[in-house]
């Protein structure tokens, strides 16, 4: 059987004048849970959707189990699509919505009802089959897309946003679901998404997208604590991005010197610690101490004054407007009986550890077209 | 309310009753003159008859240029409706200046007289050797209707969710499949739309068919007219008038409950109750307006 093997090799498209999809290479392996991650306008739709054979490339080709796409129209690739807007045919029951692709392909009477029951069960909607569309909730209209989709055993399943026009308490039980149904039915999932939080709860690995390219590749842990590019680290939640020179490159046992301004130095031991010269630094919030403001001036303590709390229940988000004149957001756990009370105006110590300090190497300013960042 | 409203309203009122019984009086009268046992139609009525109604059935004539309008007006229908169906579908996708181009070369026949039309079709009918002929009239009825029916389906066409078809395809259906199995049955009650009013077109039109129709064979307007010059056929004309009136209106009740009826079993009762409502071209119909909207949200006319 397929094992639903991906690749995308050297992919474009541009519509005119305006590029969509700048030259993307990506090799997803059978069964993994893959996330296009972006703004929206990166590319990432019009990537799904010249998978899926919707759309053609102006360059570069699209490989399914190592056969090359070109040439062979949507209905016969051996992958299905659930759009954001589920799309489900207003004028069939849920039952001839889901046997729609089975018709398609001549599947026997009998075959059609055992495997329309089956994909039924599979999604919780045993029951559901005399019903139209327009008598489902948002969450069962968007079961039954999948089930639509996964009766025909489709070696790679692509999806499109498909959470996106639910409420924030049913997005959540179902991205469980559909990561627990992936598991299950073990097909690759080709998933495309804006919001961090989803693409960092579900997936195997991220593909961070901006302006057509992939900006980042790796998994959900490695995009979020090991960002290689201030866009990717800006992206996936706080980072704290901060402008600063690195004056000493790392060597054996210690990071690299880096004065974050006006005789504050500071040690960084993640990320491009072995170029010089004007840098970036991210930490995120998480990870950046709050202390008493009389340990300042110790290692990698910073002084600073509380900006303003947000209190969020789970914790507390704390910014606070450092000496250098940077802004750093903290983030608090309210795990502790006491409150610290962090409040407007206090003064505070901002203990930022070597070990989750982040060096980004920045080019000068650059010429128009050249490249930003470094490979994470 | 003040009393200029008052005044207002109530001259609205009278405008209104005013209004309606100038448009319904005529009707009226052809009812009472049907049964109306006298060979003139004046009042006193002389008594209530329905041998007219037999008499007019017994007229081969009459009955024969009744039955070739609406053969003439179906098989028009048909045509045109099918004609908008594959305009239409050129008109949803295309470029803008394109379509601007083709929507005002399609809607020209609103514009021209059809007295000019006429002439003109039997102008180049004879430059072909070709004669009078029903066909002829059938081409001219299709080439009238045909906007209407465009204006009736296009609106329709455009609010499906364009989704609609690419998931049909994705799930495995061709071209053709996709269009039959999808686009089709959602285009359901702009169908019977048009082809009510392609027929209405068709049945009433005159100068066209009184140009193109051969002698012998009428259309039921062109035989109005001509037996107007036969005063004993008055009657019987009254008679089958009226028949047609409450046939036209039996037609167009039946017409709306069905498509409301095809509408509540397409999208769920709230959603039909908004869309009958609907009906009148969009101003942005022929414009490149958002239209990627879940078909749950979205009411077409």
């Amino acid at each position: 059987m397929a094992s639903g093997e991906v690749s995308l090799v050297r992919l474009s498209k541009s519509f005119g004048s305006s590029v969509a999809v700048d030259g993307i290479d990506l090799q997803i392996p059978g069964g993994e849970f893959f996330s296009l991650l972006g703004p929206s306008g990166c590319g990432k739709t019009t990537t799904l959707r010249m998978i899926a054979g919707f759309e053609e490339p102006t360059s570069g080709e699209v490989r399914l189990d190592g056969d090359d796409m070109a040439g062979t129209p949507a209905s016969r690739r051996n992958v299905h699509t659930v759009f954001q807007s589920y799309a489900l045919f207003p004028h069939l029951t849920v039952f001839n919505n889901v046997a729609f692709g089975l018709r398609r392909q001549k599947v026997a009477r009998e075959d059609v009802r055992r495997r329309v029951d089956e994909a039924l069960a599979l999604v919780e909607l045993v029951g559901f089959a005399r019903r139209k569309p327009a008598q489902l909730s948002g969450g069962e209209q968007q079961r039954v897309a999948l089930a639509r989709a996964l009766v025909l055993r489709p070696a790679v399943l692509l999806l499109d946003e498909p959470l996106g026009a639910l409420d924030a308490k049913l997005r959540r039980q179902l991205q469980v679901e559909l990561k627990q149904l992936q598991e299950q039915v073990g097909i690759t999932f080709v998933y495309v998404t804006h919001d961090q939080e989803e693409a960092l709860t579900m997936s195997d690995r991220i593909a961070v997208m901006n302006c057509g390219r992939v900006e980042q590749v790796g998994r959900p842990r490695e995009v979020y604590e090991e960002p290689s590019t201030a866009f990717v680290a800006d992206f996936l939640g706080v980072s704290n991005l901060m402008d600063a020179t690195v004056t000493k490159r790392s060597s054996a046992g210690s990071g690299a010197s880096v004065l974050l301004g006006e005789g504050v130095q500071v040690e960084a031991r993640a990320g491009d610690t072995h170029v010089t010269g004007p840098v970036r630094v991210v930490i995120r919030p998480e990870r950046v101490g709050l202390e008493d403001p009389s340990g300042a001036g110790s290692a990698n303590r910073v002084p600073g004054m509380v900006q303003r709390t947000v209190y969020l229940g789970a914790g507390t988000q704390v910014s606070v407007l450092l000496a250098t004149g940077h802004k750093v957001t903290a983030l608090v756990q309210n795990a502790a009986d006491v409150d610290p009370g962090w409040t407007t105006g206090r003064p505070v110590s901002c203990h930022l550890p070597p070990a989750a300090l982040r060096v980004l190497a920045t080019t000068p300013p650059p010429a128009p077209g050249a490249e930003t960042g470094s490979g994470g | 309310m003040t009393r200029g409203g008052q005044v207002g309203r109530t001259a609205l009122w009278v405008y209104f009753v005013l209004f309606i019984v100038f448009l319904f009086a005529p009707l009226v009268a052809l009812l009472v003159f049907s049964v109306n046992d006298s060979p003139i139609p004046t009042l006193p009525m002389s008594g209530v008859t329905t041998k007219w109604f037999q008499q007019a059935f017994d007229n081969g004539a009459l009955t024969g240029a009744l039955v070739r309008s609406a053969l003439l007006g179906v098989i028009a229908s048909i045509l045109a409706t099918a004609l908008a169906i594959m305009a239409s579908i050129g008109l949803s996708g295309g470029r803008l200046r394109m379509r601007t181009l083709a929507v005002s070369v399609l809607m020209l026949p609103l514009v021209v007289p059809y007295i000019s039309l006429a002439v003109g079709l039997l102008i180049l009918m004879q430059a072909i050797g070709v004669n009078t002929s029903l066909t002829a009239v059938v081409l001219g009825h299709t080439v009238i209707a045909l906007p209407f029916a465009i204006l009736v389906i296009l609106p329709r066409l455009r609010s499906l969710d364009p989704l609609l078809g690419e998931s049909a395809r994705d799930l495995g259906a061709s071209e053709w499949g996709a269009f039959r199995l999808v686009t089709l049955p959602l285009l359901a009650p702009s169908l019977v739309s048009s082809f009510l009013i392609c027929f209405t077109t068709s049945f009433d039109e005159f100068a066209i068919a009184s140009f193109l129709a051969p002698a012998g064979t009428p259309t039921y307007p062109v035989f109005l007219y001509s037996s107007s010059r036969t005063p004993a056929l008055l009657p019987e004309v009254i008679a089958v008038g009226t028949l047609v009136i409450a046939l036209s209106l039996l037609l167009v009740a039946a017409a709306e409950g069905g498509r409301r009826w095809g509408e509540r079993r397409l999208v769920g009762r709230t959603a039909a109750a908004v869309a009958v409502t609907g009906g009148v071209v969009k101003p942005d119909t022929f414009t490149d307006a958002a239209q990627s909207q879940p078909t749950q949200e979205r009411a077409g006319g």
